[in-house]
């Protein structure tokens, strides 16, 4: 057998209120309200899973289901973890270690500032690491403020604009008013929520020039959760398996002051490996979830996936291809952008590539008439730190 | 009251560059295997896997590889925004961050990449000087 869908995602849910919740949320109960959802929604028992893969998270979790797992991983590289556990799950179930893995997420982007987290990982300045010591002095803030530098690199390279990248915000927010759960779905979820237009994107707040409020992701709560097996269980269960057919990873770096190109992520690499595991191309997919902290992130990921030549990732929605409708569905939840983005944004993309492909994404809570698409294969991309890493996934249905 | 501005903590791996610039001096660790430079200070050279390496003084000459302007800044850099932020190619090679000097944020059209921008060194709180990149004034 080969690796290729050596194992299925079988199952994929989120936390009870995720958004700006009433109640501050904190990111353990919002891994554990996920956790249940999923192994509801499976039948799968928590204590079926063997393996436990989460960011720095794994052994508080499975203390606090009494697990006592055979595999235990903690890959934490920022956003992108979570493709890359889906990587570490498949080859653990593919080399016969595990049959049943968790794959789990949950931050309170939104409600830390008022609960604290109740553990986890953070982001220690380690103001002492070489790296740092030569980007710490110079008044750069949170990641817009790196991110910028790209886009106007991208714009310089390539003869592009800043109103070029504001069509994936416009588009996207297309997606985000067919899914209720979404945070700017309309403007009862949030004052600023329904309809953008590109002036609205051009005129929203400066935050780091060239890019704008509305060129940046949403900080929210958000927790996530899916169950991976192996086929002979993946075929007996409730759901709908959703294979993965390719996986692959890599970095290009993890201080950003180590960027070779401003407009290029190892979406390349992790993308190559990914395609040829599956044995398929961009050629052949026919839905993208793509890491959207910021609109320029978007379009160079789609670039570097090979959905758009050089340069021209933008088109892609500016064309209307990846909206609703459109012949590459891209972000269908609404994104970092419209939806929700906790802080590491890998396993929403991950319960909505589960959704599409298994045929669920319509369920009235989740997404409503419009949302759903026929797509069948899916090229899912995470992007972690400053363009640092890149986890690329290639999922397909029955 | 503002805070200050975060500053780097020298470490073994570091203390002969943050000497130079109390020097005035860009200093840059060097290869003596392959001859390059690299950014930042390591213990191995990432290019040959050497760990021969060497510091030399850089000509403080660069210039702009991107930029970015700060509307939005925190502590002691919250008074100045905005400000521009960039990345600078070294003469010698490989790049380095920066606040650059002598543009107009306001202004971020006017500001050009491929831009030849010169090295300074500013003292900041507790002694320690910082390289800054400005570009002169067209003659
Ligand atoms: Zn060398």
């Amino acid at each position: 057998m080969s690796i290729s869908k050596a194992a299925a995602i079988v199952g994929a849910a989120e936390a009870n209120e995720i958004g700006y919740p009433d109640e501050p949320r904190t990111s353990l109960q919002l891994h554990i309200e996920a956790i249940k959802n999923v192994s509801d929604y499976t039948g799968i028992p928590i204590s079926a899973i063997e393996g436990v893969f989460s960011t720095a998270w794994s052994s508080d979790l499975a203390e606090h289901l009494g697990l006592h797992p055979k595999y235990i991983d903690t890959t934490a590289v920022g956003g992108c973890s979570f493709e890359m556990h889906v990587h570490h799950a498949l080859c653990a179930i593919y080399a016969g270690v595990i049959d049943v893995a968790l794959v789990s997420h949950g931050e309170n982007g939104w409600s830390q500032r008022r609960v604290g987290r109740e553990g986890g990982p953070s982001y220690p300045a380690h103001r002492d690491a070489p790296g740092v010591q030569m980007t710490i002095p110079y008044g750069f803030s949170g990641p817009p403020s790196q991110y910028a530098h790209a886009m106007v690199r991208h714009n310089h390279d390539f003869g592009t604009t800043p109103e070029d990248f504001a069509h994936v915000s416009v588009v996207t927010r297309e997606w985000a008013m067919k899914n209720p759960r979404a945070v700017m779905f309309n403007d009862e979820t949030h004052e600023f929520g329904g309809p953008i237009t590109i002036d609205d994107v051009n005129n929203s707040r400066l935050i780091t020039w060239p890019l704008t409020m509305l060129h940046c992701c949403l900080q929210t709560d958000h927790g996530g959760a899916v169950l991976i097996a192996r086929p002979e269980i993946a075929r007996d269960l409730k759901t709908n398996p959703v294979w993965i057919a390719g996986a692959g990873e890599s970095m290009s770096h993890s201080t950003i002051l180590e960027t070779d190109d401003f407009t290029a992520t190892s979406a390349a690499l992790s993308a190559k490996s990914a395609y040829e595991m599956a044995g398929l191309g961009p050629k052949d997919m026919e839905s993208a979830m793509i890491y959207d902290s910021f609109t320029v992130t978007a379009a160079i990921t789609a670039e570097m996936l090979g959905l758009a030549p050089r340069g021209d990732g933008y088109k892609l929605w500016k064309d209307g291809t990846a909206a609703p409708g459109g012949k590459l569905p891209i972000n269908t939840n609404g994104g970092g952008l419209s939806f929700n983005h906790s802080g590491m944004y890998g396993m929403h993309l991950l319960v909505e590539a589960y959704r599409q492909l298994s045929g669920t994404a319509e369920d009235g809570i989740n997404g409503i008439k419009g949302k759903q698409t026929n797509a069948r294969t899916c090229v899912v991309n995470g992007t972690g730190g400053l363009l640092s890493t890149t986890g690329t996934l290639v999922l397909t249905s029955d | 009251m503002p805070g200050k501005k975060p500053l780097p903590q020298p470490s073994p791996l570091t203390r002969v560059f943050w000497e130079g610039t109390s020097e005035g001096k860009l200093m840059l660790p060097k290869c003596n295997a392959c001859n390059r430079i690299h950014w930042y200070p390591r213990y191995i050279c990432p290019h040959c896997h050497s760990m021969d390496l060497t510091w030399v003084e850089g000509s403080g000459e660069g210039t702009l590889h991107t930029f970015a302007v700060q509307h939005r800044a925190f502590g002691g850099w919250a008074e100045e925004a905005p400000y521009v932020t960039a990345y600078i190619d070294l003469k010698e090679g490989d790049r380095m961050a920066t606040v650059l000097r002598g543009v107009d944020p306001t202004k971020p059209e006017s500001i050009k990449i491929g831009t030849p921008v010169k090295v300074e060194f500013e003292e900041m709180d507790d002694g320690l000087f910082v390289p800054f990149w400005r570009v002169e004034d067209a003659a």
